[in-house]
């Protein structure tokens, strides 16, 4: 039983370490233009469709296709940025609209240009396992590790931007209240422009990291989406550090859940929590109070 | 060959349908014979995109080579005239309202004479629609029939009955197998196999220690793995999990250390699971779909002409595409051709005496239209199946084992479980 207990353990500090990028990324978005990227999950996919043509197809370096999911990712990014989102800027409907639209005409494309059938495979540039600190039976793939090692990595990067940066500072105010930053003279639109950035890239390189270990195909972004979603709402709607907290927590509960019961049972259970917390405290864990 | 269906055409293919229908009390009934040189109109009604395109897609590809073989070789003979095949797709994206729509304008805008479907949502919902047009459907899970669809038939797949056939060639051939863990997706497909494998190995004596259900949501199997694993089970049966599910689990259970036997229903694209894993992990592995340049299916007992050009042409048309479908609705339209010229009609109606008034030419031999005991109508026929095992990184039938024994001894074994999991 200890052993399951810390296998589960791990797998769940790996599942958290993509749950909290791509949250954080979601997040971001809603804080700087007041918009639920719903297309989120499809940003995610085309990292891992960048992966499957220059890595897998192509036989370029791995890390060298994760860069190219992110530049690729980043321009889908931007694109969105300017044609759809920028005009309905604090229109939350008319945001969500769009981006719904945005997310079919991601898959269209995928379809169209990939196809459909079984998904892409794609082999982890460095297979097989680690014995965890030489516990038997407590193992993490490689590609695993390269999951953890990078979703952590851009995490405490982008938590340095934030906090000992001009523009991280300038960032966090557009977060936090859009309109204030923009009387004391931060350009909302260059601060969308940057947020929808990094937002995009750690989708893509979410997805390109994760290529190897998940179905690759043209609706992959579907369940991601619904995970973000919980997390983002389980954290409270514009904090960041929300996010990564509630990532923790629900992938180690819904982790658990899956081992030990069912993971029907843990979809469940994962969406009761979210309810719970929205019946405590409405505005989620460390969310704040609308102003009036 | 993919058909789209606009708005305008739907509402303006309704329109003619209403008029034509109109009218139809007026003119004399079409003539049931075929004129020389007109072609045979079928069906495909299948999710062409989405998540069940993974195994439909490939069914339609294994259809369309079918098509062209026949068609190369004269087509069908009715009334002593050749006709040519003609297959009009339409994609249900498997739901059951697009399923209803794409019936409907098949049937009645098309003219369709014979319909394979996919299986369960779909299926369901188009089928009071074709039952009242006297339709002819197909479905890939006899678990679908129904005395309510009288006229839907499985005439290939004899999916979950075939799974007792590799149990009882691992109690034969593996008697050091105690108990089992089970890993797949909660979805009536899973279950139904669920359920049958449970029964198959209560009676070869083979305890299931675990069993660990996921829903389509899943994003990691990790934790899923990590549960059957820590079971400590002689065997893993991947029960009917979908092909992309058998794939990343095989590479968990791979990375988690597992050495032991494995056992499912299917095991598609399996170069793509060695290069993920390894030939030796693999080794051993008892399924129940062959490649179709097996020895064994060239024989004279196997309903399906040239099976080995089939898959040539097959795999080199369509690299990495061959799975368990592939050939399932070629099979279908093969045994569906035969009931045509033994009927010498082309029409719903009798093309299903035909097939229904001897035992059925099944693809894997002579087989009996079963089905009654635990469906309340005898649409499937049952007979022989193949076990298949990997043997040095390819699939080998090691047994074309005839499943009606089993069930006639073992029924009630497999009505309790199928009661007990709510899938009867």
């Amino acid at each position: 039983m200890l052993e399951l207990i810390l296998q589960t353990c791990v797998n769940a500090i790996i599942a958290t370490s993509f749950a909290a990028i791509f949250a954080v990324g979601l997040m971001l978005i809603f804080g700087v233009m007041q918009i639920i990227n719903f297309a989120h999950g499809e940003l995610y996919m085309a990292g891992a469709y960048t992966v499957w043509v220059v890595y897998a197809e192509n036989n370029l370096p791995f890390f060298v296709a994760v860069l190219a999911a992110a530049l690729v990712v980043i321009v889908i990014g931007l694109l969105m940025e300017v044609a759809l989102f920028r005009p309905l800027r604090g229109n939350m409907l008319g945001g969500l609209i769009v981006s719904i639209g945005m997310l079919f005409i991601l898959q269209v494309l995928a379809v169209h240009f990939f196809g459909e059938g079984l998904m892409k495979t794609i082999l982890s540039p460095y297979r097989g396992a680690w014995e965890v600190f030489g516990l038997r039976g407590i193992t993490v793939p490689y590609q695993r590790l390269i999951v953890l090692g990078v979703a952590s990595g851009l995490l405490a990067l982008f938590w340095v931007f934030l906090r000992r940066s001009r523009l991280g500072w300038a960032l966090r105010a557009c977060t936090q209240d859009p309109e204030a930053a923009a009387l004391q003279g931060i350009s909302i639109n260059k601060f969308a422009l940057i947020a929808m950035a990094i937002s995009a890239g750690l989708a893509g390189v979410g997805g390109a990291v994760m290529a190897p270990l998940v179905v690759v195909d043209p609706h992959m972004g579907s369940s991601v989406i619904i995970m973000a979603l919980i997390v983002v709402i389980v954290g409270g709607l514009g904090s960041l550090e929300g996010a990564v907290l509630a990532a923790i927590i629900y992938t180690f509960f819904h982790t658990f859940m899956t081992t030990f019961f069912d993971g029907v049972i843990a979809n469940i259970l994962g969406l009761v929590v979210m309810m719970l917390v929205l019946v405590i405290r409405p505005t989620g864990i460390m969310g704040t109070s609308e102003k009036s | 060959m993919k058909t789209k269906v606009t708005r305008r055409k739907f509402l303006a293919g309704s329109a003619g349908t209403i008029a034509g229908l109109s009218l139809a009390g007026t003119l004399p009934k079409r003539s049931f014979a075929h004129e020389e040189g007109e072609v045979i109109k079928i069906g495909f009604l299948g999710a062409l995109t989405g998540d069940l395109a993974g195994w439909v897609l490939p069914g339609l590809y294994g259809v369309e080579i079918w098509v062209e073989q026949i068609n190369a070789a004269g087509g069908v003979k009715v009334g002593g005239d050749w006709h040519q095949i003609e297959v009009i797709s339409y994609d249900d994206e498997y739901l059951g309202a697009k399923a209803v729509t794409g019936a409907k304008k098949l049937v009645l805008e098309d003219e369709v004479k014979f319909l394979v479907m996919s299986f369960t949502t779909p299926v369901f919902a188009a089928q009071p629609f074709l039952t009242e047009q006297k339709m002819v459907s197909t479905t890939l899970t006899p678990s679908d029939m129904s005395p309510e669809r009288p006229y839907l038939i499985a005439p290939v797949e004899q999916h979950p009955f075939y799974l007792v056939t590799g149990v009882e060639w691992i109690r034969r051939n593996r008697p050091d197998i105690k108990t089992v863990a089970f890993v797949t997706q909660n979805d009536e497909l899973g279950m139904n196999s669920l359920a049958t494998y449970a029964a198959a190995f209560e009676v070869a004596g083979i305890e299931i220690i675990e069993e660990k259900l996921f829903g389509f949501e899943i994003t990691d199997f990790a934790p899923v793995v990590s549960a059957v694993l820590a079971a400590k089970p002689d065997m893993l049966c991947l029960d009917t999990a979908y092909p992309d599910y058998i794939n990343l689990i095989l590479e968990q259970a791979f990375l988690q250390g597992w050495q032991g036997p494995l056992i499912g229903a299917s095991l598609d694209n399996y170069p793509a699971i060695i290069a993920k894993t390894s030939q030796e992990f693999l080794e051993g592995y008892i399924f129940h779909y062959p490649d179709f340049d097996d020895p064994r299916l060239q024989e004279p007992d196997i309903n399906f002409t040239n099976a080995a050009e089939f898959y040539r042409v097959y795999t080199e048309r369509h690299p990495g595409a061959w799975n368990a479908v592939s050939w399932e609705y070629a099979a279908i339209l093969a045994m569906w051709k035969g009931a045509v010229e033994a009927a010498d009609s082309a029409e719903p109606m009798d093309v299903f005496q035909a097939m229904k008034s001897t035992d059925a030419p099944h693809i894997f031999g002579p087989a009996a239209w079963w089905g009654t005991e635990v469906y309340g109508i005898d649409n499937a026929p049952v007979g022989k199946w193949p076990v298949v095992q990997m043997q040095s990184g390819k699939p080998v039938i090691v047994d074309m084992a005839d499943m009606r024994p089993w069930l006639a001894e073992h029924q009630d074994v497999l009505m309790r479980h199928m009661k007990d999991r709510n899938v009867i």
